[in-house]
């Protein structure tokens, strides 16, 4: 087991305070930092208040609550002018449907885009994770691609290799059958020459039987 | 734009090279430290403390390091194997010597990560941002005897962690070796 002294961890620390990364990298993650916060002045932390607040910044959506508000004052008027009883529940409904679609298209705008606001800063803070992540999926399924490739490579040089070895088979067989028949051949001949040879001689003594005679 | 917005801009102009930097040696790799100047504005634009906050480079770069050491520790906790370990920030020779080189530096960090928030940050400012006594004091708000002494136990506490993580490898090996 190797052990570290104080020299070793010194030496690596001063090689670490001695890394500098390229002034090219450092301009870009700065400006990148930079166009972040700019994007970020546009998102708003909405609380409670504000979302009122900045809802109601809007021209449009003033006039609209002017206007329900001169409605609803007008409805009241006539309503004391003519000398009747108030009706209270009229009023109230008259108010809820005005506001309801006056209000409810530009608040419904409003809060989608403060929820994609809000994603988009979600995200934006996330996206280290992210790649880190994606990274490590895409190594993963390169090895797992890597090692099926093997796998199906070693079996196909299995196969090869049974393939070679029953053609060498084959082939010997085939060798073996050719050398017996050129045996039998040469054993057929043999026999053959025997049997001439044999004439041969039988006639040869019968020439000599008829000199003598 | 809100003031926050412009103070962070100007803590951008004037320290973002520095906490840059700072990011790229604590990871050792610029797309991550990129990333994370990025988060750490964002944080520190979502903070409520930063109002209140007297020294807001102390506090960017006291938010800086955290943020690395917490990257360094997601990452392990996910890392698979050395074919993970991406370019090095530093200048090496040969791949092989990079990689070697990477190793030993990432074995630092880990150890250094390993380390109490308070006397981790009075050594990163002390070895490697080579920062001296006097000032890394005045920026967290001790005296200069302190950080000496802190510095000193830091570096002492951080050779046992390495001994002990390289016994540990070793017991390990050791048992792999005898199991096949």
């Amino acid at each position: 087991m190797s052990s570290i002294n104080n020299n070793q961890i010194h030496d690596r620390l001063k090689i670490l305070s001695q890394i500098e990364p390229s002034s090219e990298s450092t301009g870009r993650a700065v400006q990148r930092t930079r166009d972040a916060l700019l994007n970020k002045a546009n998102v708003h932390q909405y609380t409670g208040t504000t979302i009122w607040r900045n809802i109601f910044r809007n021209p449009i959506i003033k006039f609209a609550a002017a206007a329900v508000l001169m409605i609803g004052f007008g409805y009241i008027g006539g309503r004391l002018s003519a000398g009747q009883p108030l009706d209270v529940e009229e009023l109230r409904a008259a108010l809820e449907s005005s506001l309801r679609t006056s209000l409810e298209p530009a608040l419904r705008r409003d809060l989608t885009e403060e929820m994609n606001e809000r994603w988009q800063s979600a995200f934006a803070t996330n996206c280290a994770q992210l790649k880190d992540e994606l990274q490590q999926q895409v190594r993963r399924d390169l090895m797992e691609f890597a090692t099926q490739t093997l796998a199906a490579s070693g079996t196909m040089t299995n196969q090869r290799l049974i393939e070679l070895a029953r053609l060498i088979e084959a082939a010997r067989i085939k060798d073996r059958e050719r050398i017996e028949t050129a045996f039998k051949q040469i054993e057929f001949n043999q026999t053959q020459l025997g049997k001439s040879l044999l004439a041969i001689a039988s006639r040869k003594n019968e020439l000599l039987d008829i000199k003598e005679n | 734009m809100r003031d926050r917005q412009k103070e962070l801009l100007e803590l951008l102009d004037k320290s973002g090279a520095n906490l840059y930097a700072l990011l790229t040696r604590l990871t050792l790799r610029e797309d991550v430290a990129e990333e994370l100047m990025q988060e750490l504005f964002i944080k520190l634009n979502n903070t409520s403390r930063f109002d209140k906050v007297r020294n807001r480079y102390a506090y960017a770069r006291k938010t800086a390091i955290n943020l690395a050491f917490e990257w360094r520790r997601n990452r392990k906790l996910n890392r698979v194997g050395l074919d993970q370990i991406s370019e090095p920030a530093s200048n090496g020779s040969s791949p092989l010597n990079k990689l070697i080189r990477t190793e030993e530096l990432d074995e630092i960090l880990n150890a250094v990560a390993k380390l109490n928030k308070v006397p981790r940050e009075a050594f990163v400012m002390r070895y490697i941002q080579q920062e001296p006594y006097d000032y890394i004091a005045e920026q967290l708000g001790k005296t200069p005897h302190h950080i000496r002494a802190l510095c000193s136990r830091a570096s002492n506490r951080l050779r046992h962690i390495l001994e002990h993580n390289r016994s540990q490898s070793f017991v390990k090996e050791t048992h792999n070796v005898i199991n096949q």
